[in-house]
Formats: structure tokens, C-alpha cells, sequence
């Protein structure tokens, strides 16, 4: 498989999961935001931006600013829109690799984004979340019934299971875990879409270290951060020519997902809770570092050279 | 030491040094060295080596104009990249070289099947084009009794014209901005020969190649020697002119290679990623062998 | 639907002068009227969805664009289709024998039948491609002919294009789009197949391989996602199973090729390369190039590589050297050619020059290195300050045009909005050459100017397309399918609607697979039809066996 190709199908699993999850986050947290006048408000967008990673920059932070932020603007490097438009790039600079069904779904969807963003307008933010979960739920059950098993499949599902321990870390984040009430909580759960799965695990006891448990680490839930590890750590495995793991693991990105993994699994659940933080730092650096190293060692260094002509007597 | 016999042609041993110095570390490289003797009418080629550091392989070619190509690409890391170019030439002697046979008139060069064949080196390229100057100056070649004439005084007119002066002008520099300077060097010299023969209907071309210093030079005596230039023109058969010395090419002069102008006979072109690139000086070591 | 038909003073295809529909047509007039103007109309909307949904476009100057399919095929008969496919298989072995001479020998300008000044002043002679021999001798691997019918219907030569033509995706694709979208339009034609285009091409580039290599690493070299024909290079590289790569994909070490995979580097034997000669190699030409690999050329010098098609193959595209196509065509095959060109003038003589320039406004002037209609100059229809810019431009410099007749290009029915309308066309059928064999793809590009009266059918000046029907004549013997990779082809022909009758397997005898393909014999096990009822009755009866204890 070609650096680039695999570098660009890494990169579609990474942005379509993001999307995927945005589109949760903006359909669940901004219309709770909204629905509870009397909170402070402002402060909350604000922390949900940090979670996102995204710098409001000066001046008020409203909620129309905050789906401009995270949903409309092509310029926002944070939006969907953006990681749409990436991953439709992506996949026309690979197309002869995707399959017919999973290009034209990309290509469909980022042509329908505008539409549904004049829709928004007049609708709300929801019409646009939806439009926007539908089609990756679309797209993502092509990549399941049209990809062959090759590396090419590796290196997306590669990519939308480091995405989805990022974005898992990013929501605990946010202080509804800390604020505890089961309202906030039960969002929580919904924008991982993982509500009703918690409510018969748990039967309905909703409380702060029950949530952090399930979304860390239920082995069943292909949510959870736990499940999205092992996924990762099995494809980096499958992906590696020359493995031999008798003396143990030599991948430095495998180890590394893997020593997380087992923390999640052995500490109780009141330990989750209590290292949330730390824990959070730690899953956010090992996704990044595991990017780094994925990109280096199978991706090389595919850049445009320009070269510069010399000419002696 | 004694000189050779008179009459006899000279045996040459000549070492080219060039390359480039990078401000930076340079990580990949593709160059073409066009720096290897051919053997002609006028000269042997007994032994022609080029080497290349940082080691690389080096692949050979005869390119559109008959010139021996040396290609190579280097992709360790490099700060500094040399090629040197050794070989031993039997040249002609004086005598021999100046004897050609009477040229052809004017008549001769316009037939349109000379015209045809020799085309390439009667129209302009970017260095030989002329301007105003150059065109009164062909009015002159071009009234000449026979072409041979009128090439003699074109490349009699450059001597005077341009003085010649290390360093005044670059490798990029063509005919007019020379002659706009009043100096060159032998690159210059035959790029203004060639544009004010061109210009008055006589097929010429570029020569590119090495030159010992000394008329009568010592045998076994390693000198300074030049990576150097000059001229043939057609009049019914190529004849060759030294404009910088104003004089025919004797036994001191190696041919390397031949073409429109000095783009297509560069001695090393490349490109490369990483520093800046500053060509290294270049130096020719020549000894007369016999 | 036709009221507005209007014949002018040139060849339309469908109608003769009073109206009448020519006998090749009358099928398809019939199935047009019938479907009615709201229907063709909604049709060829949904056309444009199914082309953007599937990306199906090009790049024009930083924006994607669709190329938009006309819903009414052209039609040509397979007595016409017979001279166009000989005249393009002769022109283009003719012109590989041109090729290999100037790249070689030179006899051509020995023997005084084109004059050496007329390809050493070519912008398109490449000296760096002087003396490279592809390994099987093959320098045109892909050819598109530019073909006009004049105001006679005689198929013309308008230009020769050897460098890297395109277009031949909208051929494959308009003919799948058609066929979806208005099947009810083939009955009754038995319309020649053109999906088995990639596997010839494959097939020709596998032939091309470096001596002794038996199986090919074979890519597809695009400039990116931005070149005009990107969606093209795509298409060729999937429906060949070949990877596409971009110059950065590949690195040239000791002339050899490499790509740069996720295990490392893998040999590159063939590239059909989609990039143009300037900037394929920066170490040969523009240094500036970020499109290209350093180092292709001197690869495929020393025999380690092919390059399809050839480098310097421009050459023999430009209009100066058309002018001299019949006479090679003379001196090589010792043939008269089959297709005419179309009439031109050489600006080589004072009195031609002045002569042309006399009439300006009555001819068509053409730059000599130039492609995609850029440049050229329809007198009759041009402003006068037009003309005048064109003199200045033709004086200064003569050997830059060629001057022509301007021929009214044929014109076939294009529905514009609900109205059929006659719009001028041409046609660019496309040959691949493996090497024993010129093969044209039973089809081509037809390219339509869609503005009323334009005689410009590039896509980057407002061109659109049609779907391309040859027919088979009905003694025709089957297609031979090509060689190696024939499995895909054949799917993809057998997936063709309009394959002839006279192709399909047979299915007399013991039961084949073609037997079921054909629905006339049921598979023996039946599918599973979901959990069945009885289970329950079952329960109730034990249930009521309980109440009586």
C-alpha cells in the first residue's frame, strides 16, 4: 500500500469519526445548554470549547458562535465542516483505492453540507447534526460491507479508533461528570450514544463513577475507550510485516496502548474517578504520540520536494 | 625537459575538479556531468575516468549532440559534492588543425538544404541572440569575400570588443549583457562569435573543453590549465576558432563537447534539496605527457 | 419537442434537410418523441446528479466541474465506423514510425519528406529524448484522434494528440450513465461495448514491460487532485487494479523506480503517466516541477522503466507536422490515407504568409504547439481587433501557425433546456497501441459545443458530451477478448446492456451458470425464508394438554 494512500485512509477514519462525534456533542450539550437558562451559560460553552480543544479568541462566546466554531465554519480547523471537507479531500486523492460506494458517500455528503446548513439556519443546529450522523452512519456501514480486510481497512479503522479515544477523553473532560446530576450525566451518555446500552448495564444507576466506568472501560461497548485500545493495539499488531511478540512487544505505539489498556482494566472504580484527570491527560498524549509514531514509521515522509538547480564550470 | 617534435601532436593527461558547497546539509541529489572526451579527426582518447564523492553510481549516456554524459544521483547526507574528470588525450598538431580545405561561398550557405540540415545553428537561442550592435557588426561578416573571411573577422571583432576579465560575468549571462559590459570570459567570447556569425548566415556552435596555457609547454610539467570555450563554424565543413586568444585551436586544445550554446554543454547541471548551493572553484590541472 | 430545429450549411447527422430522420436514427427519433420533452428534460437533471454524486469532473482553474452528458446519443454505423477505425489505426502507425525516426535515425529528413528545420524548431522535440528505445518499440501506447465531419459528412483529421489525451473516462462513464438512466433508448441497436477499454490499456502497458520483467508493477502517475483530468486518472487506475501515485509517491535511485509503500519500497516497471513532459523529470526539464521524480528519464534510458506514453511524443502533435501526416503516412506504410486531414496552409513561404494574411477573416488560425483549443482564432467569427492582434502575433512570428479551413463542424440533436437543437460536434476516438496491434475503441469522445452557432467543444470552454453508439454490423464476428486481466473486462462487458444479442453464452445442453444468469431454471435450494409459524400452535396445544390435568 502506498504511504500516501495509507496516510490519507488513516486520516478519513480519523475525520469521519471526529464529525461523527461533533455532531453528538453540538446536537446534545448545546441544546441542553440552551434548555436550561439559569446556569451560566457562557462559562459552559466556554468549557465545552476547551474540551474541544478550540481558542474562542476575544469577544463573546455565544451559542451561535459555538456551532459557527464547531459545526459551520470551513475555516474552523474544530468544525465539521472541516473535517468533512478533509476527509472528502482525502478520498479523492485516494479513489482508486476506495471502493465506488464509500467515495461517492464522502463526495454525496460534503455536497449536501451546504444545503443543510441554510436548512440549520432557519431549523437549528439539530437538522445539521442530524444530516451529519446519518450520513457517517451511512458511510461507516459501507466501509464495513465494501472495504476488503487489506491495510488499507487497518489504517482507517486504525484511525477511527484513536479518534474516538480522543474525543471519549475530551467529553470526561468536561465537568458534567463532576457536576453529577443525572441529567447532565444521561447527556453525557447520549452524545457517546451510549444511553441505553449504560441503562441496562447499569440499571439505570446513574452516578458519576458508574458513567466514568462505562465509558473508560466496558469491554462490550464499542464506545468505550477501553474496546477502541484493544482495537487499535490488534490492528497496529496485524499491521506490523516482521512481528514477533515472543520476547515481548517491540512496537513502542503497541506497548504503549496496551500498558493503558491494562490501567483501565485493574483499577477500580473509584480510582477511575479519582485519576480522571491525570487519567484524561494521559489518554490525550497517548493518542497523539501514537499518531506521531504511526505516521513516521508507515507514512515516511511523502511531501512535495522542490528542488533547486545548480550548475557548475 | 625538451619539447616535442615539431609537427608531432601532443599527449595531454588533464584532471577537472568541480562540485558544489552547500550552506546546509543536502540529502538528495541528481547531477549530469558532460565533462568526457570523445575521440575526433582532431583527437585520441586514450583514457577518460570521472569519480565522484560522495560515492554514487554513475551511469553514461551519449546524448543528442554526441556528448559523453555522466549521470549520478547521491542520496546520503552531503555538505559537499566534487566530481573530477581525469583523462589523457592525444591531440593534433598545429599544423594539421589549421589545414582545412577552402571553405564554400556565401552562395553555398543560403542552399536551402544546408540551410535545412544546419538550422539548429543558425537560429538565435537566448544567449546568442543579437541586438542592435551585433546585427551592424554581421553587416560587416556578411560583406566579407568568402564566409571563412567573414568568421575570422566576427571572432577578431569579439577579441577586440570584450576584454577578457575573470570573474565579470556568470554563467547565466548571454551575448548582449556581455557586450552591454564590455568583458567576459571565454564563455562570453564565444556566445557574441556565435551570435554575430548566426546572425550573418553562418551555421556556428559551441565548444566546450580544456585548454593547456603554454604554447610550447615543458613535458612532464603540471600546470594551471583552463576549463575553456570556443567556436566552430561551417563553411562547407566545421572549422574551429578561438576568440578569447584570437587564434586556431592548436594542440593545447581538448574538445569535450559540442552544441547551441552553453546550455547544452554544461559541464555539471543538477538540482538537489536541502542548503544553498555555491559552486566550488573550479580547477584544471594539465600535463603535457609528450 | 423539434420545433425549433434549424438546419444550416452544415452535415447534421440525424436529420436530412427536410426533416426526415436518416434510417440509422429512426429508432432513436422514435424513442425521443415517445419519452416526450418533460421526461427527457427531468432525465437529464438526474444525469447531472448521478455524474456529480460519482465526482465525475473536471478541474478548471481550482473549481470542479461537471462535464455535462447530452441525454441524445450519437450514432455511427458500422460502415462509418470501419473507415474511422482504419484511418486512426493507420495514422498512428504512421506516426510511430515518424517518432522512432526523428528519435533516432533521422531517414525521414534524409529522404527530403519533412524538412529537419520543421521538428528541431518544434517546441514539443524533446533532444533529451533523443535515442531512448521503449523496450517493445512503442512510443504512442495512447493515442486520441481529433476527427470533424465536414459539410459532405466525410470524417475528417482535425489534430493528432500523442502526448497524454483524455477524455476517455467520460466514454466508459457516459455510456454506464445512459444506460442507467434511459435503457429504453438501446432497444433495437446492437451498440458495441466500450468497457473493456482499461483492460486493453492494461494489457498494452504489461506488453511494454522492460525486457525479461514477466509481471509488471505497473502505476498510473497523476500531477494530483487538481489537474483537470484527475477523475480520469482514478477511473483508469481502479478499473485497471493499478495503484495511482503522485510524483512525491516515487523515488528514482540508480535508475531505478521505486514507490514508497507501508512495507517499504516496491519496483515500478510501467508508469502510464498522466503528467506532461515539462515537468515529468526536473533534472531533464523544469527544475521547478513538484509534480514529477527526478531521474524518470535516464530510468527509462537505461531500460529500467517504461514511460507510456513516450517522452517528446509532442512532436508529432504539432499542426506544422500534421501538414505533413498524409505524406508519412505515404513514406512509411506506402498507403493512401485512409481519412483526409482537414484543408491547412503552411506559413512557410513569404507568399503563403501574405497570402493568409490577406484573408484572415476567412480562415481558421491555429498555434502550432498548442492543445485544448487555446489559442485559435475563427476568422468569421472573430472581432476586428481580434484580427489585428492575430496578424501582429502571426508576423512576428509565422513558424507559431498553421492556417485552416473552417469547416462547419456535423451537428447532432443536444437538448437544451426542453428543446432539442442542433449543436456542432466532433469526435475523438481513442487508440491503444500494444504493440502488434493499433486497437480503437469502438466508440470515442463526442464533444459538443453547447452555446447556439459555437464551433468550440472543449470542456474548458463550455463543451459537454455525448454517449458515442457504433454499431455493430450484424456479421460481425465477437469481440476478442483481450489476454491477461480479461476477467474484469469481461465482467464489465457482460455488465453492458448493449452487448449484442449474438455475444451472450448460449445456454442449450446440461444446466450452466448461464442458464440461471438467464432465469430460465431455478437454483435447486431455496433461500430461507425467516423463522416459521408452526412453533407457536405447537406451545398453545401443550398448553391446553396442561388445563385438562
Amino acid at each position: 500500500m502506498l504511504s500516501r494512500i495509507a496516510e490519507s485512509l488513516y486520516w478519513i477514519g480519523r475525520y469521519l469519526e471526529r464529525a461523527d462525534a461533533k455532531a453528538r456533542v453540538v446536537d446534545v450539550h448545546l441544546t441542553r445548554i440552551q434548555d436550561e437558562p439559569g446556569t451560566d451559560q457562557e462559562r459552559q460553552l466556554r468549557t465545552l470549547l476547551a474540551a474541544m480543544g478550540v481558542d474562542p479568541g476575544d469577544g463573546a462566546v455565544t451559542p451561535s458562535s459555538v456551532v459557527a466554531l464547531l459545526a459551520f465554519d470551513q475555516d474552523s480547523p474544530a468544525s465539521i465542516t472541516a473535517a468533512l471537507t478533509a476527509a472528502r479531500e482525502n478520498a479523492r486523492g485516494a479513489r482508486e483505492i476506495l471502493s465506488s460506494e464509500l467515495w461517492e458517500a464522502l463526495n454525496v455528503t460534503w455536497h449536501g453540507l451546504a444545503e443543510r446548513r441554510m436548512a440549520a439556519a432557519v431549523l437549528g443546529p439539530q437538522v445539521f447534526c442530524y444530516y451529519v450522523r446519518e450520513r457517517t452512519a451511512m458511510t461507516t456501514g459501507l466501509i464495513s460491507t465494501t472495504m476488503v480486510r487489506d491495510d488499507g481497512w487497518r489504517f482507517l479503522s486504525l484511525g477511527v479508533a484513536l479518534e474516538r479515544i480522543d474525543m471519549a477523553a475530551r467529553m470526561l473532560s468536561t465537568p458534567a461528570l463532576a457536576e453529577g446530576r443525572a441529567s447532565v450525566l444521561a447527556g453525557l451518555l447520549r452524545s457517546v450514544g451510549g444511553h441505553d446500552t449504560f441503562v441496562r448495564v447499569y440499571q439505570g444507576a446513574v452516578s458519576p463513577a458508574n458513567v466514568a466506568e462505562f465509558l473508560l472501560r466496558d469491554q462490550l461497548s464499542p464506545r468505550s475507550v477501553a474496546f477502541s485500545l484493544a482495537a487499535a493495539e490488534a490492528l497496529l499488531r496485524e499491521l506490523d510485516p516482521g512481528l514477533d511478540d515472543r520476547l515481548g512487544v517491540a512496537d513502542g505505539a503497541r506497548r504503549a496502548l496496551g500498558r493503558m489498556r491494562l490501567a483501565l482494566e485493574f483499577r477500580s472504580s473509584a480510582e477511575l474517578l479519582d485519576d480522571l484527570p491525570s487519567l484524561i491527560e494521559s489518554l490525550l498524549r497517548l493518542t497523539s504520540r501514537t499518531s506521531d509514531e504511526v505516521t513516521s514509521r508507515y507514512f515516511g515522509k511523502s511531501l512535495h520536494v522542490r528542488w533547486a538547480e545548480e550548475v557548475a564550470p | 625537459m625538451t619539447a616535442g617534435a615539431p609537427g608531432a601532436g601532443w599527449l595531454l593527461s588533464v584532471k577537472h575538479h568541480t562540485g558544489y558547497r552547500y550552506a546546509g546539509p543536502v540529502f538528495s541529489s541528481y547531477n549530469e556531468a558532460r565533462v568526457t572526451p570523445r575521440s575526433d579527426p582532431r583527437q585520441r582518447v586514450l583514457d577518460a575516468t570521472v569519480e565522484v564523492s560522495p560515492a554514487a553510481s554513475l551511469y553514461r549516456y551519449v546524448d543528442y549532440f554526441g556528448t559523453v554524459v555522466t549521470a549520478f544521483d547521491v542520496h546520503a547526507a552531503h555538505s559537499e559534492l566534487t566530481v573530477t574528470a581525469s583523462c589523457v588525450v592525444e591531440t593534433a598538431p598545429a599544423s594539421a588543425v589549421e589545414a582545412a580545405e577552402d571553405g564554400t561561398g556565401w552562395a553555398a550557405l543560403a542552399d536551402p538544404d544546408t540551410v535545412d540540415e544546419l538550422g539548429e545553428y543558425l537560429a538565435p537561442t537566448q544567449r546568442t541572440t543579437a541586438g542592435d550592435e551585433l546585427l551592424a557588426a554581421a553587416a560587416q561578416v556578411r560583406a566579407a569575400a568568402t564566409p571563412d573571411d567573414g568568421a575570422r573577422l566576427a571572432a577578431g571583432w569579439t577579441h577586440t570588443r570584450l576584454d577578457y576579465v575573470t570573474g565579470s560575468t556568470s554563467v547565466h549571462t548571454n551575448a548582449v549583457e556581455a557586450l552591454a559590459e564590455g568583458r567576459g570570459v571565454c564563455q562570453d567570447f564565444a556566445h557574441v562569435t556565435i551570435a554575430l556569425l548566426r546572425s550573418a548566415g553562418v551555421p556556428a556552435r559551441y565548444v566546450s573543453g580544456y585548454l593547456h596555457p603554454t604554447a610550447d609547454a615543458a613535458i612532464g610539467e603540471t600546470v594551471t590549465g583552463e576549463s575553456h570555450a570556443w567556436v566552430e563554424w561551417w563553411a562547407g565543413g566545421w572549422r574551429a576558432y578561438d576568440p578569447t586568444n584570437d587564434s586556431v585551436p592548436g594542440p593545447g586544445h581538448v574538445m569535450v563537447a559540442r552544441g547551441r550554446d552553453y546550455d547544452d554543454v554544461t559541464p555539471l547541471r543538477g538540482i538537489y534539496h536541502g542548503g544553498d548551493s555555491q559552486a566550488l572553484g573550479v580547477s584544471v590541472e594539465v600535463t603535457r605527457l609528450r | 419537442m423539434l420545433a425549433g430545429y434549424r438546419f444550416g450549411a452544415a452535415w447534421d447527422e440525424v436529420y436530412t434537410a427536410d426533416g426526415a430522420p436518416r434510417p440509422t436514427y429512426g429508432g432513436l427519433h422514435e424513442a425521443l418523441t415517445a419519452a416526450g420533452p418533460e421526461v427527457l428534460a427531468s432525465l437529464a437533471a438526474f444525469l447531472g446528479t448521478v455524474f456529480r454524486d460519482q465526482g465525475i469532473t473536471f478541474d478548471h482553474e481550482g473549481v470542479e466541474r461537471p462535464f455535462p452528458l447530452d441525454i441524445v446519443p450519437r450514432i455511427i454505423t458500422a460502415a462509418e465506423w470501419d473507415v474511422v477505425e482504419r484511418g486512426v489505426a493507420q495514422r498512428v502507425r504512421a506516426l510511430e514510425a515518424f517518432l522512432d525516426d526523428v528519435y533516432g535515425s533521422g531517414l525521414v529528413f534524409r529522404d527530403g519528406v519533412v524538412p529537419r528545420q520543421v521538428v528541431v524548431s518544434s517546441q514539443h522535440f524533446h533532444r533529451q529524448a533523443f535515442g531512448i528505445r521503449p523496450p517493445n518499440g512503442v512510443r504512442v501506447h495512447v493515442s486520441g484522434i481529433d476527427l470533424v465531419r465536414d459539410e459532405q459528412g466525410e470524417f475528417r483529421v482535425l489534430e493528432d494528440n500523442l502526448r497524454t489525451p483524455s477524455g476517455v473516462s467520460y466514454v466508459v462513464e457516459n455510456r454506464r450513465a445512459l444506460a442507467r438512466v434511459l435503457p429504453e433508448l438501446f432497444g433495437g441497436h446492437l451498440v458495441r461495448p466500450v468497457a473493456g477499454y482499461p483492460a486493453r490499456l492494461l494489457a498494452a502497458l504489461r506488453a511494454a514491460a522492460p525486457p525479461g520483467v514477466d509481471d509488471p508493477t505497473i502505476v498510473v502517475l497523476t500531477p494530483g487532485v487538481h489537474n483537470a483530468a484527475y477523475s480520469e486518472h482514478t477511473l483508469l487506475a481502479r478499473q485497471m487494479g493499478v495503484q495511482l501515485v503522485e510524483g512525491r509517491d516515487l523515488s528514482v535511485i540508480g535508475n531505478e523506480v521505486r514507490i514508497r509503500t507501508t512495507r517499504g519500497h516496491q519496483r515500478v516497471d510501467v508508469i502510464y503517466r498522466r503528467v506532461d513532459d515539462d515537468f515529468l523529470d526536473p533534472v531533464q526539464f523544469r527544475a521547478d516541477s513538484m509534480v514529477g521524480s527526478p531521474g524518470l528519464l535516464n530510468a527509462a534510458r537505461a531500460g529500467n522503466v517504461t514511460l507510456a506514453n513516450a517522452v517528446g511524443n509532442g512532436v508529432a502533435d504539432d499542426k506544422l507536422v500534421y501538414t505533413y501526416v498524409p505524406d508519412l503516412i505515404r513514406y512509411y506504410l506506402s498507403e493512401e490515407p485512409v481519412l483526409r486531414n482537414v484543408e491547412t496552409w503552411r506559413l512557410d513561404t513569404p507568399q503563403n504568409i501574405a497570402q493568409v494574411l490577406s484573408n484572415l477573416g476567412d480562415l481558421v488560425l491555429k498555434p502550432v504547439d498548442g492543445s485544448g483549443g487555446k489559442g485559435i482564432v475563427i476568422g468569421p467569427q472573430a472581432s476586428d481587433e481580434d484580427l489585428a492582434t492575430l496578424r501582429d502575433a502571426v508576423e512576428a512570428n509565422p513558424r507559431g501557425y498553421v492556417a485552416q479551413r473552417p469547416v462547419r463542424l456535423s451537428t447532432v440533436p443536444t437538448l437544451i433546456g426542453d428543446q432539442l437543437v442542433p449543436r456542432h460536434v466532433d469526435l475523438r476516438p481513442f487508440a491503444v497501441n500494444d504493440g502488434r496491434e493499433v486497437w480503437v475503441l469502438p466508440g470515442g469522445l463526442t464533444r459538443v459545443a453547447l452555446p447556439e452557432g459555437s464551433l468550440i467543444v472543449n470542456s474548458s470552454q463550455g463543451g459537454g458530451s455525448k454517449d458515442t453508439w457504433v454499431l455493430a454490423s450484424p456479421a460481425r464476428p465477437a469481440e476478442p477478448a483481450p489476454d491477461p486481466a480479461g476477467g474484469e473486462s469481461s465482467v464489465l462487458a457482460g455488465a453492458d446492456l448493449t452487448e449484442p444479442e449474438a455475444d451472450l453464452p448460449a445456454g442449450a445442453g446440461a444446466p450452466g451458470l448461464g442458464d440461471h444468469v438467464d432465469g430460465r431454471r431455478p437454483l435447486a435450494v431455496p433461500p430461507d425464508l425467516g423463522p416459521s409459524e408452526p412453533p407457536r400452535e405447537q406451545q398453545q396445544q401443550q398448553q391446553q394438554g396442561r388445563t385438562t390435568c
